[in-house]
This record gives structure tokens, C-alpha cells and sequence, in this order.
């Protein structure tokens, strides 16, 4: 039993990053931005992340930089699809590779070469009163670390401002018909640009969760591709907020998991295994879901006639 | 008169290198319906646009009520009161009704259900018949047309700007529409008619004017105008008169194709073809008409074996062609001009020759033991410009370069070359102007005289009785009847295109409008 909800709560506690980094995609693709620099913003947060960590001694300013860095990342993803109509994939891809040199080049140049790898604390975890007392759910789901509360309440807050605010609806609008939002009114490239910015600053964050929150050091593999699993996570969740909150949880159980069996030792098992769950669920859920409802627009730049 | 709600003056607009717009005034005042008439590119919609803040003019000014008026956005024409519904509607059809109707009008959370509430009572009070709580993508396009409406009417809209609207619309569709015109002047307010059809200009229009070549070379009462007149305005020549010959129904006259219950019903889905069955004599022409996406682009596509039929039999010259690929029904001297030429008919970067080629890369014609004879090819396609009066300066330039009427007239010189027995023509003249409809016309009654067989669909009434011997009218898939040509009045036709038999529903009275 106790294993069980062990094992769930490290799920929720993985889930968070991935549901940050999807509810940001979430956004952006609302509005017909495929935000495919993904990766590359989560692993500048992580970088980010771990330096203002590191050099101030604060998770907070840790947290800042690191969704600092991932608003300038989107801000160029955004500048050259959205503003000089670059294919978004092309460009997206393009920025990731761009931003994995970076890292390792600076962290380098800042630090030099460690023969044991810097340390920082990381975030604590926060325990609710009265709620986290009650027995199972309230370790599961109430003994977690700031950010987690925040990213599960940001997943019902935007599920609200998609579907039931004018906002979303302008969101919404954008990814389905640029043309005819631009005819209501609506200042498409605008738009998108902010929302590709959001979630530039929500993947930064989630990027920075796991040298914060996880394992307390920084390295170039820390993402190691978690950017495209929330990238497919906004995908299965059929473009809703609390679509990627479900399947970031599947995906963060099949992350603990493969933690708990390396930790166990299981013999005859190959731990690799379980490491590769979430990367094959990926692409068994999306074989196996049948209809998607993408955004129309989806991928297409908007170019004015003048 | 009193002052003129809108005022163009002078307007100039200038894409990268094509005038569109030459110093263009219109007036418009309260109460009148201002057609605004003239060929494909003589600019009406730019002109329009350019009112709507879609485009910025180069050069001009507008005045509304009066006052000179910066529109550099529809945001700020809508806060003039001018809408405009543009001809590919300016539609979420992912979204429903009210959310299309109130985007970008409303800030906060929205409640739907009052919203919906309001925008049904709009509709009411219009006798538009809308449901608001639907999604656009189930509704049929007539009453997309009708939201696109209502959106105007929910901004509080006092001049509408319609651009091509009757263009898919049932003539019973268009004749509501416009009596709600009518009614809707009648309240004081205005509406622009950007149309090319002649009809709807003496039906509706209080004055007409005339555009060509983005300028405006007349402004007419219709009272004062006789439709050859405007036509002669709009193209600036006469037209060619063309006669069909007679069509007498004789024996030695044998069947050419033949289709036998044909179907196409996919997977949990409304079938798209429904046991269709006709057949087509030498040298006849097959009128189909219909409101499009009705079944025309699968009945053309199945007989031409691009796609999956689900059952029935296809015959040519009492062959039975069923199991033919593509390549096979062309070897049999099939041709087939698709509607959307941009899609399946041409490839814009490629030469002129080349795209003659594009279906005959595997015939003997043109091609030695997979290497292209050039030269003969370039002669062959020079030779095809000249006859089909395309206005290109040789047969090395890309197609995309090239003007859509001349684009047409090669592909159809291509099909027409290729269908040596058969050929089917799925809106030949979509977007072409008058003179090379004219054009198109005329080549297809030259082939039917030589004896071929023609399926013919098109969604435009006019061209339909002017070319078929008989017509077959489909609604969703179903063939509502087959008639010779002269016995439909368009009353009738529009009944069966709205799937109402009107045979069948003797009951009820026809004369309730």
C-alpha cells in the first residue's frame, strides 16, 4: 500500500513539469502556434533555472530567470514565425539545436569544467494543513512543492479562460480561422505572438522544475526530450487544459514507475525499460486515439493581404 | 439629396505591381441598394475591401457621413457602421453560432446562455431562420450566410457590403435573401451588391455601377438600362452568340457511358453518392446541377476513378470500366477538367509544355522509352496555344504566370486532347470572366458536335441550360430526376437543388410567396 502511494505521489510530483510545459503549448496552439522550440525552453529554463539558483541561493530567483530565459527563447520563436513567416517547425527545431550549444557553451564559460557536479537545495514541499492529514489522498495530492499547487490550479484557470471567457474565445479564433478573426477585429499576429510569449514563460518554468524541484544539479541531458513528451501531452489531450492535466498524470506515473523499478532492482527487468515508458506511450497513445480535434490553423502562418 | 453616408473618393490601390484600383469614386447614399458590377479582376472586391480596412488604398480618401475617415482596420469600419460579408465566409466552423456572432465584441467571462438567448431573439426579429446554439459546420452554407448576416446586424450595422452573395445560394434561397434586402433598405440603411450576374442587378439594385479594369466606366439608374447595354459596359465588346443544336433523341445514336447504381457510402457517414444511374449517347451533353458539395466532385471523381466506389458499374462504349485505374480510363480516351484547377488540374511553377504533359508522361505521344521529345511536345503545346487563343507569350512560361481564364483554356485544350470519347467538365467556368466563359462554351458545343459525350456540372443555372441537352440535378448524393433541358423552368430546378420534388409534393400550394 505504502508503495502504491509512494508511487503516486512522486506521479503527481513528475506529472507537474509536463503539465506546465503542455498548458503553455495548450495556449499557443490555440492560436495556431506550434510552439516546436519546445525543447529547446525547457532546457534554457533548466539552465536558467539552475544558475539563479545556484548564484543567488534562492529557488525563487531560480524560477524567474528561468522563465526569463524562456520568454527570450519564444520571443525569437515568435519574432521570426509569427512577425517574418518562417515555417514553424523548421524554425522551432532550428531554435532547440540552437539552445542546447548554448547551454553547454555558457555553463561552461560561467562555471568551468566541475569534477563533481554543483549542488543547490532543492524546493521544499509544502504540506497543507488538515488537508494533507487525510490518509492516502492527502500525501498524494497535498504533500507537494509549491509549484505543483500552481500548476494545477493554472490547469482549471485555463481551461475556464479558453471556454468560457472572450479571451479564450479570441484564443480559440485565432487557431481556427485567422483570417475571419482578423475580420472581427482581432489582431492575429498579436495575439499570437503573446500566447507563443506565455508559453515560453510556463516552459521555462517547467524546464527549471528539474534541476529546482528534482534533482538539485544541472547537465545537458536533464531534459533529455521531457520538452517533446509535453509537446505530445497537448496533442493527446485534445488541446485542452484539463485533457493535458489527465495525461500528464499517465505520463508522470509511467515516469515514477520507471524510477521505482530502477530503485528496486527488479531482476530480469531491464530498468531501460521502464526509462523508455513514457517515450513509447507517446507514440502508442496517439496510434491508438483515434480523432483528434486540431486547431484548423494549426502550423500555418497568417500573412496579411495588404 | 441629403449627404451621402458613404463617399469614395479617388481611390488608387496598388498591389506590388498590378493597379487594382484606378481612381475609383463611388457614392452611396441612405436607403439604396448600389450594385457594384463588373468581370472577375475589374477590381469591385479591392475597391471594397479597401472601405472594410482589409486592404489600405494607396491613394484616396473616404468620407462617411460627410467626414473624411481613416479605416485602416475592419475594427474601425465596424465602429462606422459599415460590414461586409465577404464572398469565402468569414466563418469559425469549429465555433457555434454565437461564439462566431460575438467574437471580438465582448470582454470577460462570457455568459453563453444570455448571449444565445439575445442573438436568437436578433434572429426573430429579422426572420432569420438561425439556430444560435449550433455549430457553423453543421449548418448549410445558405445559412452560413445568414450568421454571416446576423453578425452584421449584431454590430448595429448601417451599410452591409455583400460580396458575390447569391453566388451558393438555390434561386429560392436568393429570392428570400433578397427580400431581406429589400426590407432591410427599406429601415434606412444601405447595402453594396459586388455581383457579376446580371439578373440579380435589374432585380435588386436601385443603381448600378459598372466596373472594368479597376476603373469605374459608368454609373446607371437601372431604370434608365437594358442588360446588353451593361454587359457591353462590363466587358467593353459584344459577346459571341452561341446556339446549341437541337437534340433529337434517335436510335443510331448509341449510349457512350453508361453508370449503373452507383454508390459511394463511407464509413459512418451520410453517403455521398446514392444509386445513381444514367447514361450519356454520343455527342450529349449531361447537364448536373446542383447546389455545390452536393455529390458533384464524387460522381466526376468515381466515373473518372479517383475514388472509392462503394458499389455500382461504370460503362464506356458497353465496356465495363469498374475496375480501371486512372491511367486505365485515360488510355480509353477519358477526360476529365477538375473543378479547382489549382489542385488537380495544373502546376503553376511548371512551363506551359510541361503541364500538357502532366497526364501524358506514360502515353507514347510525347515520350521516348522515358526520355521527353521536347521539340515535339513544344510544338504541340504551341500549337494548342494558338487554336485555344491562350494569351501567353510562348509555351516556356510558367502556367501560374499566366491569367485564370488563359490558365483554364490550356487545361481544357489538355482534357479536351485527352478525352478522345468522353469528357466531364466539373465547373468549367468557375471564375473566369465573361469572355472566356464564352470561350469555354463554345469549345465544349464543338466537341459535342464531333461526337463526344459530355458530363457537364455546374452549379451556375445559366450555363447548365445554355450548353445541356438534358439535366440531372442532385441533392445530397441523390439524383432528384433526370429532364430535358427545356421542360425545367428555374422555379423547378431550384426546388430540386433544395430537395423538394415538386411532383411529389402536389399538396401544398406553390403560390404562398
Amino acid at each position: 500500500m505504502t508503495t502504491v502511494v509512494n508511487l503516486l505521489t512522486r506521479a503527481f510530483f513528475m506529472s507537474t513539469p509536463l503539465i506546465l510545459g503542455a498548458l503553455g503549448e495548450v495556449i499557443a496552439e490555440r492560436t495556431g502556434m506550434m510552439v516546436t522550440a519546445v525543447e529547446g525552453i525547457f532546457l534554457i529554463g533548466a539552465w536558467g533555472g539552475f544558475i539563479g539558483a545556484y548564484l543567488s541561493g534562492s529557488c525563487l530567483v531560480g524560477f524567474l530567470l528561468a522563465a526569463l530565459c524562456g520568454l527570450l527563447v519564444a520571443m525569437l520563436y515568435g519574432l521570426t514565425t509569427v512577425y517574418m513567416q518562417q515555417h514553424q517547425i523548421v524554425m522551432g527545431t532550428a531554435i532547440a539545436i540552437l539552445v542546447t550549444g548554448f547551454c553547454t557553451f555558457f555553463y561552461r564559460v560561467i562555471f568551468g569544467v566541475q569534477t563533481t557536479p554543483l549542488k543547490i537545495e532543492t524546493l521544499k514541499v509544502i504540506e497543507i494543513p488538515l488537508l494533507s492529514k487525510i490518509p492516502i489522498i492527502g500525501s498524494i495530492l497535498f504533500s507537494q512543492n509549491l509549484i505543483t499547487y500552481l500548476t494545477y490550479i493554472l490547469a482549471f484557470v485555463s481551461w475556464y479562460v479558453i471556454f468560457k471567457t472572450s479571451l479564450g474565445l479570441t484564443l480559440r479564433s485565432c487557431g481556427e480561422n485567422a483570417e475571419a478573426a482578423d475580420a472581427a477585429g482581432i489582431p492575429v499576429t498579436t495575439v499570437r505572438f503573446l500566447a507563443v510569449a506565455v508559453a515560453g514563460c510556463l516552459g521555462g518554468i517547467a524546464g527549471a522544475y528539474y534541476p529546482i524541484c528534482n534533482v538539485g544539479m544541472y547537465n545537458s541531458e536533464i531534459i533529455g526530450g521531457r520538452g517533446w513528451i509535453a509537446f505530445g501531452i497537448c496533442f493527446l489531450g485534445n488541446w485542452s487544459p484539463l485533457g493535458a492535466l489527465v495525461f500528464g498524470i499517465i505520463f508522470g506515473i509511467s515516469e515514477a514507475l520507471g524510477v521505482y523499478v530502477k530503485a528496486l532492482g527488479l531482476s530480469g527487468v531491464p530498468s531501460e525499460l521502464f526509462s523508455a515508458l513514457p517515450y513509447l506511450l507517446v507514440i502508442i497513445l496517439t496510434v491508438a486515439r483515434r480523432q483528434f480535434r486540431v486547431p484548423a490553423q494549426l502550423g500555418t502562418n497568417y500573412v496579411k493581404e495588404e | 439629396m441629403s449627404v451621402p453616408v458613404v463617399e469614395l473618393k479617388h481611390i488608387t490601390k496598388r498591389f506590388a505591381r498590378v493597379l487594382a484600383n484606378d481612381d475609383v469614386s463611388i457614392t452611396i447614399h441612405q436607403g439604396e441598394v448600389v450594385a457594384l458590377l463588373g468581370e472577375n479582376g475589374a477590381g469591385k472586391s479591392t475597391v471594397m475591401k479597401c472601405l472594410y480596412g482589409l486592404y489600405r488604398m494607396t491613394s484616396g480618401a473616404i468620407y462617411v457621413d460627410g467626414q473624411e475617415q481613416k479605416i485602416e482596420k475592419p475594427r474601425d469600419a465596424m465602429n462606422l457602421g459599415i460590414s461586409m460579408i465577404q464572398q469565402h465566409f468569414s466563418l469559425v466552423p469549429a465555433h457555434t453560432v454565437t461564439e462566431n456572432i460575438i467574437l471580438g465584441t465582448c470582454r470577460g467571462p462570457i455568459d453563453y446562455k444570455k448571449k444565445e438567448q439575445e442573438i436568437a431573439e436578433l434572429a426573430r426579429e429579422h426572420h432569420l431562420d438561425v439556430p444560435a446554439d449550433a455549430y457553423v459546420k453543421d449548418l448549410p452554407v445558405g445559412t452560413q450566410q445568414k450568421v454571416e448576416i446576423l453578425k452584421a446586424l449584431y454590430l448595429k450595422a448601417r451599410i452591409l457590403i455583400m460580396d458575390e452573395p447569391t453566388a451558393v445560394l438555390t434561386p429560392q434561397e436568393s429570392e428570400i435573401l433578397m427580400q431581406f434586402i429589400r426590407g432591410y433598405v427599406e429601415k434606412g440603411n444601405s447595402v453594396v451588391l459586388i455581383t457579376h450576374k446580371m439578373k440579380e442587378v435589374m432585380e435588386a439594385a436601385d443603381r448600378i455601377v459598372v466596373m472594368r479594369d479597376g476603373r469605374v466606366v459608368g454609373t446607371v439608374d437601372k431604370e434608365e438600362v437594358q442588360e446588353t447595354d451593361l454587359a457591353h459596359m462590363m466587358i467593353g465588346r459584344d459577346l459571341e452568340d452561341l446556339k446549341k443544336s437541337a437534340w433529337e433523341e434517335s436510335a443510331d445514336r448509341k449510349p457512350c457511358l453508361e453508370v449503373r447504381d452507383l454508390s459511394i457510402r463511407p464509413k459512418n457517414q451520410a453517403p455521398l453518392l446514392e444509386n445513381i444511374e444514367f447514361s450519356i449517347r454520343e455527342g450529349e451533353i449531361l447537364g448536373v446541377a446542383g447546389v455545390s458539395g452536393n455529390g458533384q466532385q464524387e460522381l466526376c471523381e468515381a466515373i473518372y476513378g479517383a475514388a472509392d466506389v462503394t458499389s455500382g458499374q461504370i460503362l464506356l462504349d458497353g465496356e465495363d470500366i469498374s475496375h480501371l485505374s486512372v491511367r486505365g480510363r485515360i488510355a480509353k480516351g477519358m477526360g476529365y477538367l477538375a473543378s479547382d484547377r489549382h489542385r488537380y488540374g495544373m502546376v503553376s511553377d511548371m512551363s506551359l509544355s510541361e503541364n500538357m504533359l502532366l497526364k501524358a508522361s506514360y502515353l507514347k505521344t510525347w515520350v521516348n522509352h522515358g526520355i521527353i521529345k521536347r521539340k515535339k511536345l513544344n510544338q504541340d503545346t504551341q500549337k494548342a496555344i494558338q487554336d485555344y487563343s491562350v494569351k501567353a507569350p510562348d509555351c516556356s512560361v510558367s502556367a501560374g504566370s499566366l491569367s485564370g481564364g488563359n490558365q483554364q483554356k490550356l487545361v481544357v485544350a489538355r482534357e479536351v486532347g485527352m478525352g478522345e470519347k468522353m469528357l466531364i467538365f466539373d465547373q468549367p467556368t468557375r471564375g473566369l470572366d465573361l469572355g472566356a466563359i464564352n470561350y469555354v462554351h463554345k469549345t465544349i458545343l464543338e466537341e459535342k458536335e464531333r461526337g463526344k459525350c459530355i458530363l457537364l456540372v455546374s452549379t451556375e443555372l445559366s450555363e447548365i441550360f445554355a450548353l445541356s441537352d438534358r439535366v440531372m440535378v442532385l441533392y445530397q448524393g441523390r439524383n432528384m430526376g433526370i429532364y430535358q433541358a427545356d421542360e425545367l423552368t428555374t422555379e423547378k430546378i431550384g426546388l430540386l437543388m433544395a430537395g423538394y420534388d415538386p411532383e411529389k409534393e402536389k399538396g401544398g400550394n406553390g403560390d404562398e410567396e
